[in-house]
């Protein structure tokens, strides 16, 4: 084989990681990669990254949490509940495991403000579990913007103090997935990475390169208005979307190519600005969302 | 001698939720229903655009986002004066039908089904317990579906995300109906679709809710609480087609009568939050967060309808529209989540029918100089929802939410009634104290949502800061 010349693979990022799962998937049915525990902790936010990972495909969520990992603990799936839910949860540090945390972390009044269980008859907070699950994890996710920086959450005033995950384990290495909710692929496809070769490489925020190395406005099929001057002026419009507050320009994700939901759709798509929830500083940095008073000014000078 | 049960999580629900009940000979005597996860939502809107509040709300709570974003819309239709078209309403109804497809589904298989059916080959599926009534091969049938399901729960959030660019936290649904247009591709797209889902609710979901109920029979004498129904409406007050599901009424001992929004008040009487009055009407709210407070147990307020406690829901929308007539139970419940998807895949196909290909119908909005004032009450997959929004300057100046989690996990009030879903546990006979199963299954009869029920306003002063001891 070394004598041919093949043809060249694919090298933009969403093939990259859809081989990558696609290797994970190989290896695991051939028992050359071993399944790991995997731990996800739902804390203080609005549970949706967990349902965003029940519409992964190729592979399903059903796959990944039967073959790829074993997952051990998960306040909205599990069958067990009250303290032989966290029973388990305190049983899955006795061996390696792999700790997913969607939801930011509560500080207020000692993290009452996030109780996440009971343990030995007293309250478990999401700031106890996290500190303590974070300490002997192989691998840290922080899954979504309120684990990766708090997110809205942590929105201004944030009345709970809720913070990400890094804050409360500041000497730990951990990924971070950025996003509201995150994508699956996102997901998926770090999981697998971590399976087969460790950790991916990340930028300097601790964001997997492979995705969220672009620009969505760089890979925008709207692009082409923008250079061109010709700007939607209210939602609904196929033009860009810029003056209405995109924020594309400064969100760094793959959203224009893998898209949503089975690659049916996604923000832009629906005419709608990209309102940046894969961007560090998500909501308040992003806000105002939606301003249809940049386009008055504009056209007044 | 009593007993203390404390379960804690109670898992298989949305958000953080604690249980506490008193069991003496065999039977519950007192309950407590906690929650126990608090963001503050309502101070974070002050401030901020109006137009945001649509997609910020959605945040709440990553089940039901689309709910938030149809109230939150409403609402500010309401304060600007804004009248959505009919096609705007059948757009927005439309990503509303798929929202409530896959809250269904997945609640019922995801949530509902591993009580009461033994999931094969995945550990983390395996209950404690050892209340599993099923013959094998009906086990295995059902087991089978709780996986397949995930496929058709996926479906409808693809469905979704045609009009509503994605799920969770779509961006479809906005003022005026919807962001985009409906091309005669999507809509033929949304359709075959609709067929998949519909297929699977008339073939497995149906049968496999019946299947449960004749061997658990016990829990249609279970779970039934006060029996006081209210729905804020759904799919109804269209132009042409009128009512397609339900008007907005209540029913109580008194009967079936129309629904009286100023009737609506909240109460924090046993919840953590400290306010110069404990009871105030949803657009005139005060509390600020209060951790300390002695006799309080949860972050959930107390929503009363004419100073009574109110079940929400798919079983109050199916008896008060009168297309369900059993009874009210926890076995109720769950069989009307399963009757109700199918009769939403009806009502989506009858809007997909109704719908005029490349409809647009978004305008450029613009925010009035005085104050305004608005509100969106809308019924949602778990129940009424409400949203209410006051603007000044330009800006979001108060904002409320009562959400159906808050009228079912309702704390008691000093009226001395109990919440709806406290009242349901009352009398509930627990055979194994050491595995009270029956407990979970009646709570997640209600579908609860404790990420939407904890909530929070005051407007302007800093948060004082509270010492633990």
């Amino acid at each position: 084989m070394e004598n041919y010349i093949l043809p060249p693979e694919s090298l933009t990022n969403e093939a990259i990681a859809a081989r990558l799962t696609a290797s994970a998937r190989n290896g695991i049915e051939d028992g050359s990669v071993k399944k790991k525990n995997l731990v996800y902790l739902e804390l203080n936010g609005c549970s949706g990254n967990i349902i965003s990972l029940l519409n992964g495909a190729n592979p399903d969520f059903e796959y990944m949490m039967g073959s790829m990992v074993n997952l051990v603990y998960s306040n909205s799936l599990m069958a067990a509940e009250g303290e032989q839910a966290i029973d388990r949860l305190i049983k899955a540090m006795d061996e390696d495991y792999i700790l997913a945390v969607e939801g930011a972390v509560a500080l207020r009044d000692n993290g009452l403000y996030n109780i996440i269980g009971s343990w030995q008859g007293k309250p478990l907070t999401g700031l106890e579990a996290a500190k303590m699950l974070g300490e002997k994890a192989s691998h840290i996710l922080a899954v979504g913007a309120c684990a990766t920086h708090g997110g809205v959450s942590a929105a201004r005033p944030n009345p709970s103090q809720s913070v990400g995950l890094q804050e409360v384990l500041p000497d730990k290495d951990m990924i971070k997935l950025p996003g509201c909710p995150v994508h699956p692929d996102w997901f998926l496809g770090t999981l697998a990475h971590i399976l087969l070769y460790g950790d991916p490489e990340t930028d300097n925020l601790g964001r997997p390169l492979m995705f969220y190395s672009t620009l969505i406005h760089d890979r925008c099929p709207r692009r082409p208005f923008f250079d061109r001057g010709i700007f939607a002026e209210k939602l609904g419009d196929k033009t860009c979307l810029f003056k209405l507050g995109c924020r594309g320009p400064v969100t760094r994700t793959d959203c224009p190519t893998r898209q949503w939901n089975g690659h049916v759709n996604w923000p832009i798509g629906d005419d709608t600005p990209c309102i940046g929830c894969a961007q560090f500083g998500f909501p308040d940095a992003m806000a105002p969302f939606i301003s249809y008073d940049t386009t008055r000014v504009v056209k007044d000078e | 001698m009593s007993k203390r049960i404390v379960i804690n999580p109670l898992t298989r629900i949305s958000g953080f939720m604690e249980v506490e009940v008193i069991v003496d000979q065999h039977q519950v005597v007192d309950v407590k229903t906690k929650g126990n996860l608090f963001r503050g939502f309502e101070q974070m809107l002050v401030g901020r655009s109006p137009f945001d509040a649509v997609y910020f709300t959605q945040r709440i709570c990553g089940i039901c986002s689309a709910a938030h974003s149809m109230a939150s819309s409403t609402a500010l239709e309401d304060a600007l004066n804004i009248e959505p078209s009919e096609q705007g309403r059948y757009l927005r109804d439309i990503i509303h039908c798929c929202e409530f497809l896959q809250n269904h589904i997945r609640h019922f298989y995801q949530y509902t089904v591993p009580d009461f059916v033994k999931i094969e080959g995945n550990t983390l599926l395996q209950a404690d317990h050892n209340d599993f009534r099923l013959p094998q091969k009906v086990n295995r049938v059902i087991s089978q579906h709780y996986f397949e399901s995930l496929e058709i729960s996926r479906l409808a959030h693809q469905m979704l995300a045609v009009l509503g660019g994605k799920a969770p936290h779509n961006h479809g649904v906005f003022i005026g109906g919807i962001t985009t247009q409906a091309t005669a591709e999507k809509i033929v797209h949304l359709d075959s679709i609709l067929q998949k889902i519909a297929k699977f609710i008339d073939e497995k979901m149906i049968p496999d809710v019946f299947e449960i109920s004749r061997y658990y029979p016990e829990y249609y004498r279970l779970g039934g609480g006060y029996g006081n129904l209210l729905t804020y409406g759904a799919f109804n007050h269209y132009k042409d087609i009128k009512t397609l599901y339900v008007d907005p009424l209540v029913y109580t001992d008194n009967g079936i009568q129309s629904f009286d929004e100023t009737k609506i008040q909240e109460k924090i009487d046993y919840s953590w939050y400290k306010s110069s009055s404990s009871a105030y009407s949803p657009n005139d709210a005060i509390p600020e967060p209060d951790r300390k407070k002695e006799k309080a147990y949860s972050w959930v307020k107390a929503p009363r309808y004419n100073d009574l406690p109110f079940e929400v829901g798919p079983l109050a929308r199916l008896i008060l529209s009168g297309d369900y007539t059993n009874g009210i139970s926890a076995m109720d419940r769950t069989i009307a989540r399963a009757l109700e998807a199918k009769k939403i895949a009806g009502i989506m196909k009858t809007l997909l029918d109704l719908l005029i290909p490349n409809t647009n119908v978004q305008k450029k909005y613009e925010l009035p100089e005085e104050e305004a004032s608005g509100r969106g009450l809308v019924d949602t997959t778990r129940g009424a929802l409400g949203h209410w929004i006051k603007i000044n300057d330009k800006k979001i100046a108060f904002y409320q939410i009562i959400t159906p989690s808050t009228w079912d996990f309702s704390t008691r009030d000093e009226k001395g009634y109990l919440g709806t879903a406290e009242e349901a546990l009352m009398g509930t006979p627990i055979q194994d104290p050491e595995n009270p199963v029956e407990i979970g299954r009646i709570l997640r009869s209600f579908d609860p949502c404790m990420s939407c029920a904890t909530h929070v306003h005051r407007p302007g002063k800093e948060i004082k800061t509270i010492q633990v001891f």
